[in-house]
């Protein structure tokens, strides 16, 4: 269980939530909707421990998360709208050196099945800077694939579906299929809920709010 | 996951990085290197060709040059890594925000030095540097090398994000160099009249050490703070 | 304490009521440590009047440099216990000492001209104010340089501790410098061969200065206190227009 408890965040001088308890299930997947500016991307990015709270905790079956950050970061992954893709670099090496950044030992085999899961092979090759939005979504994407390998425990993706195409949307479901089997977490922010074909838990932002 | 053992190899993939996006190609070594030559003639150009007037100021040509040419790609060092997420992707990642600022930090230290180091022979010869300065600017610029940019790293976290960073950014930076370019320059010059430079020496390597120490921590509380924006 | 200082409200208070004597202490001093200045005290037997200038040199630099210890450390509060009015202070704190690093460095120019007959001397008091003044440059301009304000204050938070740590250094450097380059010549001011009659003077200016800027920077915090109310009537009418 992932545990909010009494959470306040603020952004610039605007508070977005107030004294905010809720709790997201295990190995379950949760989808957080909610109308633009409904605070969908702050949840995740203050989850993922980029935006401080200013009262309350989340925990993370009773460890508080933000006090072993370290931890945290093994258990977890963050993709939003901005990839986290560096422009002069290929599809394949920014996998690689982000795999290795995490310490991961991953072969060059594990890195072809990344590619492959998102259908990026015939890409990796190709610089970021020239890789259309789409292309980029999907790259960022293939990290999930490597994640179920490395035993990660959570995934947090603010509007992944965005650039996608129907084929890959495909993909995408499929990965997080396989992704519950091994019972991962995943939380993410969408919109559209008619993209995904498995159960899911929601999370309407707009319900709790005043 | 035993990290602690991972950690020499994560250091190395950093730079390895930083490697890859900074020298994709020979131009952006050849640009900087020739930026450096280029201030270098501007000055000299200034002074006139007179040898008398410029064995007095080649030490100080020198390390001007060497500062001033390092400043124009500090600002995009980190504000790259800011706008492509890569910083959120180093955040969320099992590893202290400090100990990827240090390797980035050497990182860049590395790859100005190798440009630094290829155009030395050049300001040799162009300012007529003597001899038996050689070895000592030499040790001077890989030492002050490591302090700019453990520096630039800091100015380059503080504009992140901000208006006109590339104005504000050798503003806020060049107060910080000071102490590197005085103790650079005692070396020099305590070497030209014959006395021992290692007071200079130890005082630029305690000044490196310092930033050493406090760089990285204060960097990441940068990056913290324009990354929760 | 500064938790309980913090509140605005009880801040006001305070401040109202300190606010005129303050002032009354600043005037009393300022007049008083001008009379021993310009009349009371003896010219230099090398400057002559020219010294006079020093009533206002001096205290300027001891003001400018304590102005920006206290800078970093209200912004070491801002930083750990974030708290806005720690924010405010810093950056009503900037300005003034801006300003006497300023004047230091105009009034030493002043004082160079009859002294060593330019109007700058590279000597490494004044080399040091020249860095300080940029410090506090580089902080205002920092923190006006976000969308947000709040980002420009953190930002530039950071900033001002990153000086403190480096001033001295600074400070070290340059004279280092000015030893190497020229050895000791310059004539030393507030050693201890100061004249007791020269000291009273420059005591009480320091003690006007002080107390002027204190009136100063209580001024401007209220003021920026006013406008962040109005900020926050405005947005809150503008939204209610909306809806």
């Amino acid at each position: 269980m992932l545990y909010l408890q009494n959470v306040t965040i603020k952004r610039d001088t605007k508070i977005v939530f107030y004294n905010w308890s809720t709790k997201i299930k295990n190995s379950k997947i949760t989808i957080i909707s909610g109308k633009n500016g409904a605070g969908k991307s702050t949840l995740l990015r203050a989850i993922a421990g980029l935006i401080p709270l200013e009262n309350g905790t989340i925990k993370y079956n009773n460890d508080e998360i933000f006090k072993d950050q370290i931890k945290w970061g093994q258990n977890l992954i963050f993709i939003d709208s901005k990839n986290g893709l560096s422009k002069d670099l290929t599809v394949y090496e920014n996998l690689k050196i982000w795999s290795e950044m995490r310490g991961w030992n991953a072969s060059d085999d594990d890195f072809q099945k990344a590619l492959n899961s998102v259908d990026m092979i015939h890409y990796k090759k190709m610089y970021i800077s020239q890789c259309s939005e789409g292309l980029k979504k999907r790259a960022a994407l293939s990290r999930l694939y490597l994640s179920i390998l490395f035993d990660v425990k959570f995934w947090l993706l603010d509007e992944p579906t965005n650039e996608l195409d129907k084929k890959s949307i495909i993909l995408f479901n499929k990965l997080i299929q396989k992704f519950s089997e091994n019972k991962g977490t995943v939380l993410l922010a969408c919109h559209e809920l008619k993209l995904f074909d498995f159960n899911y838990e929601l999370l309407n932002l707009d319900l709790l709010k005043k | 996951m035993p990290l602690e053992s991972n950690l020499i190899q994560i250091f190395f993939s950093h730079i390895k990085r930083e490697f890859l996006i900074n020298f994709r190609s020979l131009i952006d070594v050849i640009s900087i290197i020739s930026f450096m030559i280029l201030i270098v003639t501007l000055f000299v150009l200034g002074i006139g060709p007179f040898e008398e007037k410029l064995k007095f100021v080649s030490n100080a040509i020198f390390w001007i040059g060497l500062i001033l040419a390092i400043i124009p790609s500090l600002e995009k060092t980190l504000q790259r890594d800011y706008d492509d997420g890569w910083l959120d992707q180093t955040i969320t990642s099992p590893l202290p925000l400090e100990f990827i600022l240090l390797s980035k930090s050497i990182a860049y230290w590395l790859i100005i030095i190798v440009p630094l180091l290829i155009s030395f022979p050049f300001f040799v010869i162009l300012l007529n540097i003597s001899f038996k300065l050689i070895p000592w600017l030499f040790i001077s610029i890989i030492i002050g090398g490591l302090s700019i940019s453990l520096i630039g790293i800091i100015g380059s976290a503080l504009t992140l994000g901000a208006k006109r960073g590339n104005i504000l950014l050798p503003i806020l930076i060049i107060p910080l160099i000071i102490p590197i370019l005085v103790f650079g320059i005692g070396i020099s010059e305590t070497i030209t009249i014959n006395e021992s430079p290692k007071g200079n020496l130890f005082l630029l390597i305690g000044f490196t050490l310092i930033y050493l120490v406090i760089s990285p921590f204060i960097s990441a509380l940068l990056i913290r703070i324009a990354v929760s924006r | 304490m500064f938790d309980w200082l913090a509140n605005p409200n009880r801040f006001n208070r305070i401040t109202r009521k300190l606010q005129p004597f303050i002032l009354f202490i600043a005037i009393i001093t300022l007049i008083s440590g001008l009379y021993f200045g310009l009349y009371d005290s003896p010219k230099d037997y090398q400057q002559g009047d020219a010294v006079r200038i020093m009533y206002v040199h001096v205290p300027s630099a001891w003001l400018a440099s304590f102005l920006y210890f206290s800078l970093a450390i209200s912004c070491v509060f801002y930083l750990v216990w974030k708290h806005p009015l720690a924010d405010l202070v810093s950056s009503s704190i900037a300005p003034i000492g801006a300003l006497f690093s300023a004047l230091t460095l105009i009034t030493g120019s002043l004082w160079g001209k009859p002294m060593w007959g330019t109007w700058w001397v590279w000597d490494a008091r004044l080399t040091s104010m020249l860095v300080l003044f940029f410090f506090y440059l580089g902080y205002i301009l920092l923190s006006n340089a976000f969308e947000r304000k709040i980002d420009g204050s953190k930002t530039a938070s950071v900033l001002a501790i990153v000086g403190l740590i480096n001033l001295p250094i600074v400070k070290f450097s340059v004279d280092w410098w000015n030893t190497l380059h020229q050895p000791a010549s310059i004539i030393k001011i507030g050693g201890p061969s100061i004249d007791d009659k020269m000291l009273l003077p420059l005591i009480l200016m320091f003690f006007a200065l002080s107390f002027f800027s204190l009136y100063l920077i209580i001024l401007n915090v209220k003021t920026k206190m006013i406008e962040k109310k109005c900020e926050a009537l405005l947005l809150k009418s503008n939204l209610e227009e909306i809806s």
